[in-house]
């Protein structure tokens, strides 16, 4: 593990329902590293995705998961939210009943006390969530209705975008955060992963094809097969799968 | 029901006969209906989920007045007047009138049958021993008329206060009319203390053509209560009722909303929400019965329930023969927040009428883990995303309430609800 380590996954082994899908996986992220794992359905993707957020009914049998030098598999997922975690959802839930501008201001101000923090002040909050929601395109209406309640596909995957930019985490891992987006909506969400880029950042990009790599350049790309990273490389790898498919690459 | 019960009931009638000599047959007919069925039992379909035991194996007498004067806890919303009852009975020198007075006419029960004898032909003698009992040995209440074309903006609150009342009853019995056009919103409340009493209230309210009457309850009984109360509404012509019914106290809980749309284009909106904690159980009934063509109806109820709370909703809709071009939907919602937690649910429909729109959905489940780990998975403590879920889902019965500081006070008690759910467990786990 370097100094500057964002996220260290050693020999991680996870079941979910008795059944083992991530099978010793390894994974060491640096700070102002963009990293994408590329697989087929079934690989354990999206299931290391929700155990490093800290979902439940995933059951860590073996590893660790390191967290900028911070070992967070004791950690309550709002705890590892605290610390700088992002986890955008490949099917964001909807909420009725809750509006957007509420969750988003309960959210950010659950991290800010979690570091000790004073909440933030509505009018400030205000001018937060406007500015990071006008560089997403989104409009101020969807920031009133009920979290991702009759959002279009992208709306959602925007949606995501913009909780991502006000929370402003240190690691983003998304998962599938290109699904089901028009070419306009992948570029402006690329635009937004972008926008998060930085050297004291970090992120893991989960994806099934290559396209969102077009538009957001990785440092590193890994296969994944069977609950296990196969290989790893340059961004020129994503290409070669894409060409000659998983089974010849790996 | 046992010897002794009823006759303490009769030597209750007794002591108030020749009271209010117009009301002395009313209460000897309902009387008589009384000893005749008792209180209802589990047995009766009406009541499968009410556990009345409490009132067959006690006896109630009628409440005192309060030794020393139980305080009586602030407004919760600007009001056009304040009306307050302490142990059921009409108190003048707390009340506040307001300008209520110059627009509408506000007398206490007894000086209305008084001056107008013939008006107790008026009283409803109910559907049950219940509703008999209170007919029987009712004792005051609220006279409230609003002349056609008057609107009352703000709130008339109607607070009954229970103190230092163990063991006794108290049968309330307010009338309600508004004529064409006119406008009331009603904010009924009910406090008490921990003493083991009974309220056992009626409100009768006739709406006219064209009259819109809110009617907003808010019941806080002590934890030892039982609360019954049943609403009988008409409506007339393009006439409105709306209620929501807000149940949070007492032991054992009932409310009973019984509409009558009378007239082409009458509209009913009955909606509540009931919070059980444990050991608690709340009980909420509504009956609509479309009599004439293009009348509406739509009823949501929300319920929460932790271990050992009980909820039950009983939604009933009639459309009669004649009654064409109805339209009247139903959704009842019950969220258990623990495996013992209950909730019974009993729709029922009978429909008479071929050309009618009808719908009713009934579901009772657990919170979505799914919306949970969203929640927390934004940094979003446990405790603060459960608090959140359950308020979403009780709000869809809160919308029609009217006045936005009205509604603030009763969201604000909905989360307080959940908080003290959250600090008992939290010190339980310590």
């Amino acid at each position: 593990m370097s100094v500057n380590s964002m996220l260290s996954v050693k020999d991680l082994r996870v079941s979910v329902d008795n059944k083992e899908i991530l099978k010793g996986l390894d994974l060491e992220i640096n700070a102002g590293e963009v990293h994408a794992i590329m697989g087929l359905n079934g690989a354990g993707k999206s299931t290391l995705a929700n155990t490093i957020a800290g979902r439940d009914d995933y059951e860590v049998t073996e590893g660790t998961i390191t967290f900028a030098g911070k070992d967070i598999l004791e950690l309550e997922p709002h705890e590892r939210v605290g610390e700088g975690l992002f986890l955008g959802f490949q099917y964001p839930v909807e909420i009725p009943g809750v509006s957007n501008l509420n969750f988003m201001r309960t959210a950010l101000n659950g991290v800010r006390r979690y570091r000790g923090e004073e909440d933030i002040s509505a009018a400030d909050f205000m001018k937060l969530v406007r500015a990071k929601a006008a560089d997403l395109k989104m409009s101020a209406d969807m920031l009133k209705r009920f979290v991702n309640v009759g959002f279009s596909g992208g709306e959602k995957k925007r949606n995501e975008m913009v909780q991502m930019a006000v929370l402003d985490p240190k690691l983003a891992v998304l998962d599938e955060t290109d699904s089901g987006l028009d070419i306009d909506a992948l570029k402006t969400v690329a635009e937004g992963i972008n926008a998060q880029r930085s050297n004291d950042t970090a992120i893991l990009l989960i994806t099934h094809y290559q396209r969102l790599l077009d538009y957001v350049q990785p440092d590193v790309v890994h296969v994944m097969i069977d609950g296990k990273i196969v290989k790893s490389g340059g961004k020129e790898l994503a290409a070669e799968l894409e060409e000659k498919g998983y089974a010849d690459v790996a | 029901m046992s010897d002794i019960l009823s006759d303490t009931y009769r030597n209750q009638l007794s002591a108030l006969t020749g009271m209010i000599p117009s009301l002395d047959d009313v209460r000897t007919r309902a009387f008589k209906k009384f000893a005749e069925t008792g209180f209802p039992s589990a047995r009766s379909e009406d009541w499968r989920y009410s556990d009345l035991k409490t009132l067959r194996k006690n006896i109630f007498e009628q409440a005192a007045k309060p030794h020393s004067d139980a305080t009586i806890p602030a407004t919760i919303c600007k009001t056009a007047a304040r009306l307050v009852f302490t142990n059921g009975q009409y108190r003048e020198d707390l009340s506040d009138l307001g300008d209520l007075w110059q627009a509408a006419s506000i007398r206490p029960l007894a000086n209305h049958l008084m001056a107008n004898p013939d008006r107790a032909s008026d009283l409803v003698h109910g559907n049950d021993g219940i509703a008999a009992l209170n007919t029987a040995l009712m004792r005051d209440g609220l006279v409230l008329n609003i002349p056609a074309g008057v609107e009352i903006d703000e709130p008339v609150e109607i607070i009954n206060v229970m103190s230092g009342a163990a063991e006794a009853a108290t049968h309330t019995r307010h009338l309600i009319e508004l004529g064409e056009g006119a406008k009331l919103t009603v904010l009924e409340r009910f406090i008490g203390d921990d003493s083991a009493y009974w309220v056992n209230t009626i409100m009768q309210a006739r709406v006219t053509e064209g009259a819109v009457l809110k009617h907003i309850r808010l019941q806080e009984e002590g934890s030892n209560a039982v609360h019954t109360a049943k609403t009988f509404v008409s409506v007339g012509a393009e006439g409105r009722y709306d209620t929501c019914n807000i149940s949070l106290g007492g032991l054992v809980a009932r409310f009973e909303a019984h509409v009558r749309l009378l007239v082409d284009e009458a509209t009913a909106n009955i909606d509540g929400v009931a919070l059980a904690a444990t050991g608690q159980s709340h009980d909420m009934v509504a009956h609509v019965d479309h009599r004439m063509p293009n009348t509406t109806s739509d009823q949501i109820f929300r319920t929460v329930a932790e271990a050992r709370g009980k909820t039950a909703f009983q939604g009933k809709i009639v459309v009669a023969k004649d009654a064409q071009k109805t339209i009247a939907d139903q959704s009842f919602k019950a969220l258990l927040l623990d495996r013992t937690a209950e909730a019974n649910a009993k729709p029922e429909l009978e429909i008479f009428a071929d050309d009618v729109k009808c719908s009713h959905g009934a579901t009772i489940g657990e919170l979505d883990a799914k919306a949970l780990f969203y929640l927390t998975s934004r940094g979003i403590d446990p405790v603060t995303a459960r608090q959140m879920l359950v308020e979403a889902f009780t709000d869809h019965a809160l919308l029609r309430i009217p006045g936005e500081d009205l509604g603030d006070a009763v969201r604000d008690r909905i989360s307080a609800w959940m908080q003290a759910r959250v600090n008992s467990a939290t010190e339980s786990a310590a």
